[in-house]
């Protein structure tokens, strides 16, 4: 397997800060890959040091087989990111910064500009100065600049901030066609689980500047709790015909039944069997996943006082 | 070399499409026709009377109108203070954008030397300092002419000339650490605090009588046309530009960058 992005216990102190630690990565060529987490949880300062913008207190980082270093010029031509909020020359127009992007990166072609506003749809901004563009605009423009001389690798933090749902919609499907027409990988982060679910292949959750988990789509599928929930016209006479049964249910505050023993939420169909059986049948019968974003603030632990 | 050429246009494009050559143009008109005002109403006593109080300072300006060489000083020492201001907010401004616009990031991660990036952002900022002491200087030129001041000959315009040459040259030198303070300090307001600083030490190690050892009252003695200076001054204001542009390649290169 080649490594686009490899890292090796990395880590990034500010005095008595820890802001990134023991990051050990490894993310394949032609994946998307998304970094999760909270605001502050170090997601940019381990984006800028994967760019060689800031330098890491311990360990090391290789991006396309070169290891990073500040000031040095490899591996940048392959390498196309998007840091934080999007800035631009706010007295040149949308083109002129592209251009400027442009000879910031010797070879790339001139219609890479023109090409680049169509694919982002900034057409019709093309020539307004950036410094009255919208947000949205903003970071379409950021990500063109990403985008414009045709990278290997792109790094690109929060992506769809400020983007309209029209737009997150649009930059998912660019991403994906990217990656698989293109083969280009896509390290992307947010703190948003819902978001990149639909759209990596692999996920890594970092808090408090470490690393909790990392985990593949059907990883993401299997660690999320499930439970069954059940409603009959008599609930105290389905809670003791459950819990005869040896399936305990918990009731809820609004009067339905919840059980989340695994082996019991497989076969809902067991359930209810025994509630018709015993003269209780289900009027409501569902089994329900975890949400993304609940599973994500359990992971992290502060689910009680963000949820 | 290549590399060089495309930051350069980058800069110079950044640099025309904002209104800083506008602004920066307008300050440097200002001394040489305000100058040449007072030297005007100080030449006549009826405008200077009527003028009541921008009279009276006209008339300490009344010396300049004695001769071109007096006049030609006058426009030397203009530069190496006005100019001085002049050049920091031009550094200032085409090294702290970057930081206070927040558009550092986008030129770190490229592949191009950011030894490149810094070195065009010193050419452009150079050579636009030293087209606003030509501005200074031409129209300076223009308004003596005009006033028919006396005692004019080749000579003392070309020595004139050179006086202003090398004051500008020596200014340029001792505004190249304030890009490194703009750097450091991530903006504008480091650099412009430690202008008004050296300026003002620069008086007081002039009056002290070790102006010759620091190097921003340097352009301002070499303008004054007289021996105060040795050739170890030269040297001090060279070394002090060639530690400011170092300064600012390590910085850019090597420090953490978090804007």
């Amino acid at each position: 397997m080649n490594l686009a992005i490899e890292t090796e216990d990395l880590g990034k102190r500010y005095g008595d800060v820890t802001a990134v630690e023991h990051l050990s990565l490894r993310v394949a060529e032609g994946e998307i890959y998304a970094f999760l987490g909270l605001n502050g949880a170090g997601k940019t300062t381990t984006i800028r040091m994967l760019l060689g913008m800031i330098r890491p207190t311990t360990g090391s980082a290789t991006v396309l087989g070169a290891r990073v270093r500040l000031g040095r010029r490899e591996p940048w031509a392959a390498v196309g990111y998007l840091v934080e909020t999007p800035h631009a020359y706010g007295e040149l127009t949308v083109r002129e910064n592209l251009e400027v992007a442009r000879r910031l990166h010797p070879g790339a072609p001139a219609a890479a500009v023109d090409r680049c506003i169509e694919r982002l749809g900034l057409s019709a901004y093309a020539d307004r100065r950036t410094g009255t563009l919208s947000h949205g605009n903003a970071q379409r423009l950021g990500l063109a600049k990403a985008l414009l001389h045709g990278p290997r690798l792109l790094l690109l933090d929060e992506p769809a901030n400020g983007l309209d749902p029209a737009g997150i919609v649009e930059i998912r499907s660019l991403l994906l066609e990217l990656t698989r027409e293109q083969g280009v990988t896509v390290f992307m982060s947010s703190h948003i689980l819902a978001e990149v679910a639909r759209l990596a292949a692999r996920v890594g959750i970092i808090h408090e500047g470490r690393l909790l988990q990392e985990l593949d789509a059907e990883g993401l599928e299997r660690n999320r709790r499930r439970r069954l929930l059940v409603r009959a016209r008599d609930q105290a006479a389905a809670l003791r015909t459950l819990a005869a049964a040896g399936r305990p249910a918990a009731l809820l505050p609004d009067g339905t039944l919840e059980l989340t023993d695994a082996a019991v939420v497989a076969r809902p169909d067991d359930v209810a069997g025994l509630l018709a059986a015993a003269g209780v049948p289900p009027t409501h019968l569902v089994v329900e996943e975890e949400e993304l974003e609940h599973y994500f603030l359990r992971l992290v632990g502060s689910s009680g006082g963000a949820a | 070399m290549r590399d060089l050429s495309a930051m350069i246009w980058i800069e110079t494009r950044k640099a025309l499409r904002s209104r800083m050559p506008w602004f920066t143009a307008a300050g440097a008109l200002v001394m040489p026709l305000g100058i040449a005002f007072l030297i005007f109403v100080a030449t006549h006593p009826e405008i200077s009377h009527k003028l009541g109080l921008v009279g009276a300072k006209a008339n300490l300006m009344t010396y300049a109108t004695t001769s071109w060489p007096m006049y030609l000083e006058l426009q030397g020492q203009m530069i190496a203070a006005g100019g001085f201001f002049l050049f920091c907010l031009i550094f200032c401004w085409v090294f702290g954008r970057e930081f206070t616009d927040g558009t550092l990031k986008d030129m770190l991660a490229v592949p191009v030397a950011r030894g490149s990036i810094v070195l065009a952002k010193f050419v452009v900022a150079a050579a636009w300092s030293a087209a606003l002491a030509a501005l200074i200087f031409i129209t300076g030129l223009v308004a003596g002419a005009l006033m028919g001041l006396p005692q004019a000959s080749a000579a003392v315009l070309l020595q004139g000339s050179l006086t202003v040459a090398v004051t500008t040259g020596l200014v340029i030198a001792v505004v190249l650490p304030f890009a490194f303070f703009a750097s450091v300090g991530r903006g504008y307001l480091l650099p412009l605090g430690l202008a008004i600083l050296a300026l003002m030490l620069a008086n007081l190690v002039m009056v002290l009588g070790w102006g010759e050892y620091f190097p921003w009252a340097v352009p301002g003695l070499h303008a004054q046309g007289k021996d105060y200076l040795s050739p170890i001054s030269y040297v001090i204001a060279v070394l002090t530009g060639a530690a400011g542009m170092r300064g600012t390649h390590l910085w850019w290169k090597y420090a953490d960058q978090n804007r």
